[in-house]
C-alpha cells in the first residue's frame, strides 16, 4: 500500500497560503498568500528553512509564484491587478518588472516552455499573453476575451505554444497562435461549477481538471487521423473527457498537480485533504481508470489551496493551505 | 439611490436564549448548536434598512444547520424581495461574521433559500467562491460596508 | 455586449446579474409625498404601488441614458438596451415615420439628415458587389425614399478632422521644448480609445490626446449647413452611418450636445451592419434600389477619400505636413516597418541634420496596451500614434456587416472592405477648395476661436466607483 507522511510544516506566512511552485531544479519551493509576501524555502542540511521573504512587490494578496523554466525568474499575481517579475542573481531577489493592464485581480501566471511567452488570466474575464524581449521586457502579445467569468487559472503546454486557460464560466478554453495573432481554438466543457485548476502530463497529451463540482477530469487529446476516429478540425486535436473521478472529494477542489516524474495526479480540496490517484495498469487509454493511491483526509487545518510534485524528486511533494503552513509530504510507493 | 424595498414587513424579534448552567459550566465541552450560530448572524444591520436581518426576517433560526462533529454550518438567508440587488451583500455580510466568529476548523457554506431570489445560483455561486470573497474583503469600501452591517447597534443582554 | 470594442468589454465586470439589476447608476427618483403602500411585481416585469386605499399606479422604470453610462465607471456593455431605445434603426424608422405624419398634416417638421462615413459605405459595396460610387448613389436613394432630405459623405468633415491634427501636431512639437507632456500625440478618432482612456487611465494619459474632433462630431458641428438651409440645429435631426458600436457612445457625450438649442450634434448614429438591417426589413438588396441624387452643398459631386488607409490617415497626413514644417523636407512615400504584429507599425521620418520624427500605428488592444504602458514609463520613442481600437482600424470595425451563412471568410471580407475603401480616388484636404472657403467664411479663419470651438473638444477622467452597494466584486 502507496503511503502520503508528513515530512516538515513551514512556518512564516501570517495568512493563508495561496500557493506553492518548486523551481525546475527541484532545490528551491516559493510560496505566497494573504500576508502579501513571497517566502523562498531551501534545504539547509537535513532541514527546510526560509532563504528570502519578498516584501513590497504587491499591495493585495499574491495569488500565485510561478518559476520560469530556466529558474532565474520568478513571476507573480497578484490581487493589486499586477504581475511582479523577480529576477534571481547570486540567491538574491529583486523586482525588475511590473506588468500593468489587467482590470482587476490577478489570479494566475504562468511560464511557457521556451521561457519567452508568458501567461496570465485575471478576474477581468481576460487572458493576456506576453513576449518577453531580449532586453528582460515584457510587452503584450496579446488580450484574450473568450471567457465570460472570471478565469482562475491558465498553464502552458509542456511543449507547443499552446495555453489551457479554465474559469468561473465552467469551461476550459485552448489558445494557439494564428497567423498574426493568438485565438481560442477549443473549448472543454464538462464540468458543472468553476473550473479552479488545469494541468497537462508530461507529454501533454492529456489535461487533468479539477472544479467546485467536486470532481476531477480527464481530457485525452485525439490528433487529426487518429485510430479512434474522433472527428478533428484543421490541424488541431480534439479534446475528449475519458474519466472523471467523483465521491473522492468533498468539496470544491482547488488544485491539481501530475507529476512530470512519476505520472501521478495529487489534488488540494477544501475538505482540508490531499489525495494521490494513480492510473490503473493496462488501463485503456480513451476509457483510462484511476484509483487513490494514497490520501490524507485532514492534511492541513483548513482548505488545501496548492499542492505541487517536486519535479526532480519524485516522492516529495508540497502543500499550502487557509491554515497558514506549508507542508512537504513524503510519497511512498507501496509496491 | 433609492432602496430596493422601501417598505419592507418587519418581524418580531425571537427571545433571547436562556442561559442554562452547563453553558457556564467550563467543565462541560460546548458544541456550537444552530441557536447559538443564529445568535451570531441575528443581529447583522441590513445595509438599506436600519434593522436587523431579523427583524426582516431574511436570516430565522430554522434556517441555520449547525454539525459540530462534522465541522459544517449551513446558513440560508431569505431576501426581502426577489430582485433584491443587495442579496449578495447580504450574503458576504453573513459569511464574514462567520468566518470571524466560529473557529477555522468550521467550513461555513452560506446560500441563498431555494426559490427565494431571481439570480439565486448566481449569488450562490459567487459566496461560495472563497476567491471572490477574499478579494471583496481587500477592497476597503467594500469592506467598509460589510463592517457597518456588522457592527452591533444594540447589545445582547 | 454586441459589437463593442474589446477595449470597452474590458472594463465590464458584470456577470451573473440580469441587465436591468446590472446598472448601478444611482438614479433620483421623484418621490410624491404622502405614504408609500406595497410593491407588486407583475408577471411582466412591470412594478405597481399599492396604496393603502387599494389604488394601484404603474411605477416608471428608471431611465438611464448612454450620457449617464459614459460618466459611470461601472458597466458599459450592459448599455445595450439603452442603444435600442435611443440610436438605434427603430428609432430612425420612428423619427421618419413621425416626419411624414408632420408633412402629411402640413405641420413643422425634421429636416432629417445622414451623414454616412466611407468604411461603412465599404462594407455595404462589399456585401453587395458594387463600386463604391455605385454603391453611394444607391445608399442615397434608400435613404431618399424612406424620407431623408439629405445624404452627406462624412470624408468632407475629415478634411477638417486631418488639417486640424496636422496643426495641432506641429504647435505640440513646437511646445514640446519646454513642456515634455505634449508628445506623444495621440489620435483621438476612435471613441472606443477615448472611453477606455477616460475609465482606466484618467489624467496621465488624457493630455496625450489630439483635442480635434472625429469626422462624425465635426460633422455634427457643422451649423454652416443649417445656416444654409435656413434651420436650426434642433430643427434638424443627424444621423450618422458608422462602422463601429462605439461611436454611439461618442455621439452621447455631453461635450456634444447643444446647449443654446438643447439638441445633440449627432442625434443617432447607426452602424452599417444595421443599415443591412433596414434594407432587409424593407425586403430590398441594395443594388436593386434606384439610384439617388447626391448632394452637392459641400461642393463634391463625385466621391472622393483620403489617402493613409481605412483608419483616416491621420497619420500620413501628419507625417507629410510635419516633415514639411519641422524638417523642411518633401516626403515621398512612407515606409512602414511592421512590429510586433500587422497592427502595430511604425515610420522613420529623417532629413540631414534634423532630429528625426518617430510616428506608429497602433491598432487593437493589445497594442494600445503596449504604448500606454511606454508613455507611463516614459519610453515611448514617437512623436505621433494613430491609435485605433479595433485590429485592422476602422475598415474592420465592430458595426460593419457580419458575414452569412456561406459567404466568403473574415479575411477575405475584410480584405474587399478595404480594397473598395482605398478605391476611391484621394484629394488632399489642402487643396479642397470649399474647405477653404469655409474656414474663411464660417470659422474666421484658421486658429479662430470657433475654430476652436467647433473643431476641438475635451476628455474627462472618470472617477472609480467607491459607493460601496454598488461594487461588484
Amino acid at each position: 500500500m502507496a503511503t502520503l507522511s508528513a515530512l516538515c510544516t513551514l512556518e512564516g506566512h501570517q495568512d493563508q497560503v495561496w500557493c506553492v511552485a518548486w523551481n525546475p531544479a527541484g532545490t528551491l519551493l516559493a510560496s505566497c498568500g494573504s500576508d502579501k509576501t513571497i517566502r523562498i524555502w531551501a534545504e539547509e542540511g537535513s532541514q527546510w528553512v526560509c532563504k528570502s521573504v519578498l516584501t513590497e512587490g504587491h499591495q493585495r494578496t499574491i495569488r500565485t509564484v510561478a518559476w520560469s523554466p530556466c529558474g532565474n525568474y520568478l513571476a507573480s499575481a497578484s490581487f493589486d491587478a499586477t504581475i511582479g517579475i523577480w529576477s534571481r542573481k547570486e540567491g538574491e531577489f529583486e523586482c525588475i518588472a511590473t506588468l500593468e493592464g489587467h482590470e482587476n485581480e490577478v489570479k494566475a501566471v504562468a511560464w511557457a516552455s521556451s521561457g519567452n511567452l508568458l501567461a496570465t488570466c485575471s478576474r477581468d474575464k481576460s487572458v493576456w499573453i506576453w513576449e518577453v524581449t531580449e532586453d528582460e521586457e515584457f510587452e503584450c502579445a496579446s488580450v484574450l476575451s473568450a471567457h465570460t467569468q472570471d478565469v482562475k487559472s491558465c498553464t502552458w503546454h509542456p511543449n507547443r505554444d499552446v495555453l489551457a486557460s479554465c474559469s468561473y464560466d465552467n469551461t476550459i478554453k485552448l489558445f494557439k497562435e494564428e497567423i498574426d495573432d493568438w485565438s481560442c481554438y477549443a473549448t472543454l466543457e464538462s464540468h458543472d461549477s468553476t473550473v479552479w485548476k488545469v494541468c497537462f502530463d508530461s507529454e501533454g497529451h492529456r489535461l487533468a481538471s479539477v472544479s467546485d463540482d467536486k470532481t476531477v477530469k480527464i481530457w485525452q487529446e485525439y490528433l487529426p487521423g487518429n485510430q479512434e476516429g474522433i472527428p478533428t478540425v484543421g490541424n488541431e486535436g480534439t479534446w475528449k473527457c475519458v474519466c472523471t473521478l467523483s465521491g473522492y472529494h468533498d468539496r470544491t477542489i482547488f488544485d491539481i498537480d501530475w507529476s512530470q516524474v512519476n505520472g501521478r495526479l495529487v489534488t488540494g480540496c477544501g475538505d482540508d485533504g490531499i489525495r494521490i490517484f494513480s492510473e490503473e495498469v493496462g488501463s485503456d487509454k480513451n476509457a483510462p481508470s484511476f484509483s487513490m493511491s494514497a490520501s490524507v483526509r485532514k492534511a492541513h487545518e483548513q482548505d488545501v489551496n496548492s499542492v505541487a510534485w517536486n519535479p526532480k524528486v519524485s516522492s516529495l511533494l508540497a502543500s499550502c493551505s487557509d491554515d497558514g503552513l506549508v507542508k512537504l509530504w513524503r510519497f511512498k510507493d507501496g509496491e | 439611490m433609492s432602496l430596493d424595498n422601501a417598505n419592507p414587513v418587519v418581524y418580531e424579534r425571537t427571545r433571547e436564549r436562556e442561559v442554562l448552567p452547563e453553558d457556564e459550566d467550563d467543565d462541560i465541552e460546548d458544541l456550537f448548536d444552530d441557536r447559538e450560530v443564529f445568535d451570531l448572524i441575528r443581529e447583522i444591520n441590513d445595509p438599506e434598512h436600519p434593522l436587523t436581518l431579523e427583524e426582516l426576517n431574511v436570516v430565522d433560526s430554522e434556517n441555520v444547520h449547525v454539525n459540530d462533529t462534522e465541522g459544517t454550518v449551513e446558513v440560508l438567508f431569505t431576501p426581502t424581495i426577489p430582485h433584491c440587488s443587495m442579496a449578495t451583500l447580504i450574503g458576504l455580510s453573513i459569511r464574514v461574521k462567520l468566518l470571524r466568529a466560529l473557529p477555522p476548523r468550521f467550513k461555513v457554506d452560506v446560500k441563498i433559500a431555494p426559490g427565494t431570489h431571481a439570480s439565486e445560483d448566481a449569488v450562490n455561486k459567487q459566496l461560495a467562491d472563497k476567491e471572490r470573497v477574499a478579494a471583496a474583503l481587500e477592497n476597503s469600501h467594500l469592506l467598509k460596508v460589510v463592517n457597518q452591517c456588522l457592527a452591533s447597534k444594540r447589545k445582547l443582554g | 455586449m454586441a459589437g463593442f470594442s474589446s477595449a470597452l468589454q474590458l472594463t465590464d465586470l458584470n456577470d451573473f446579474i440580469t441587465p436591468s439589476q446590472e446598472c448601478i447608476k444611482p438614479v433620483k427618483i421623484d418621490r410624491t409625498a404622502g405614504k408609500v403602500g406595497k410593491i407588486r411585481i407583475e408577471d411582466d416585469g412591470t412594478y405597481y404601488n399599492v396604496s393603502d386605499t387599494g389604488v394601484e399606479t404603474k411605477l416608471q422604470k428608471a431611465q438611464i441614458t448612454l450620457n449617464d453610462c459614459l460618466a459611470c465607471s461601472g458597466c458599459i456593455t450592459s448599455a445595450e438596451s439603452v442603444l435600442i431605445t435611443q440610436q438605434s434603426q427603430d428609432e430612425l424608422y420612428r423619427v421618419l415615420q413621425e416626419n411624414m405624419a408632420h408633412i402629411a398634416n402640413n405641420e413643422s417638421f425634421k429636416l432629417v439628415v445622414v451623414s454616412v462615413s466611407p468604411q461603412a459605405l465599404a462594407s455595404l459595396a462589399a456585401k453587395y458587389s458594387l463600386s463604391m460610387a455605385d454603391a453611394n448613389r444607391k445608399l442615397v436613394g434608400f435613404f431618399k425614399k424612406l424620407g431623408v432630405h439629405h445624404v452627406f459623405d462624412t470624408t468632407f468633415s475629415r478634411n477638417f478632422s486631418l488639417l486640424e491634427s496636422c496643426r495641432e501636431f506641429v504647435r505640440r512639437y513646437k511646445e514640446s521644448e519646454v513642456n515634455k507632456k505634449v508628445l506623444p500625440m495621440l489620435a483621438s478618432a476612435c471613441p472606443g480609445w477615448i472611453c477606455y482612456a477616460e475609465k482606466t487611465h484618467g489624467s496621465y494619459i488624457l493630455p496625450y490626446i489630439s483635442t480635434v474632433k472625429s469626422p462624425q462630431q465635426i460633422m455634427g458641428s457643422l451649423d454652416y449647413f443649417a445656416r444654409c438651409m435656413g434651420a436650426t440645429p434642433d430643427n434638424i435631426y443627424h444621423v450618422t452611418v458608422m462602422p463601429c458600436f462605439d461611436k454611439k457612445l461618442e455621439a452621447s457625450r455631453s461635450d456634444f450636445y447643444n446647449d443654446v438649442y438643447s439638441t445633440r450634434d449627432v442625434d443617432c448614429v447607426i452602424t452599417s451592419g444595421e443599415v443591412d438591417l433596414m434594407l432587409a426589413k424593407e425586403n430590398i438588396s441594395l443594388a436593386d434600389v434606384e439610384d439617388g441624387t447626391l448632394d452637392t452643398l459641400f461642393g463634391a459631386d463625385a466621391m472622393v477619400g483620403h489617402t493613409g488607409g481605412g483608419s483616416g490617415g491621420y497619420l500620413e497626413h501628419i507625417a507629410r505636413y510635419a516633415a514639411g514644417q519641422i524638417l523642411g523636407t518633401e516626403l515621398q512615400k512612407l515606409n512602414f516597418k511592421s512590429l510586433r504584429n500587422q497592427d502595430f507599425q511604425e515610420v522613420t521620418i529623417e532629413a540631414d541634420g534634423k532630429p528625426t520624427l518617430k510616428m506608429a500605428l497602433a491598432y487593437g488592444f493589445r497594442n494600445i496596451q503596449n504604448i500606454v504602458q511606454k508613455i507611463k514609463r516614459n519610453k515611448c520613442p514617437y512623436h505621433f500614434v494613430e491609435i485605433m481600437a479595433c485590429p485592422s482600424g476602422c475598415t474592420n470595425g465592430g458595426g460593419q456587416i457580419r458575414l452569412a451563412e456561406g459567404e466568403s471568410t473574415l479575411k477575405d471580407r475584410l480584405a474587399d472592405v478595404t480594397g473598395l475603401y482605398n478605391s476611391v480616388p484621394v484629394q488632399s484636404p489642402w487643396s479642397v477648395e470649399s474647405v477653404t472657403s469655409l474656414y474663411e467664411e464660417w470659422l474666421g479663419g484658421v486658429d479662430s476661436e470657433k475654430c476652436r470651438q467647433m473643431l476641438h473638444t475635451q476628455y474627462h477622467e472618470v472617477e472609480k466607483m467607491t459607493n460601496a452597494l454598488t461594487i461588484k466584486w
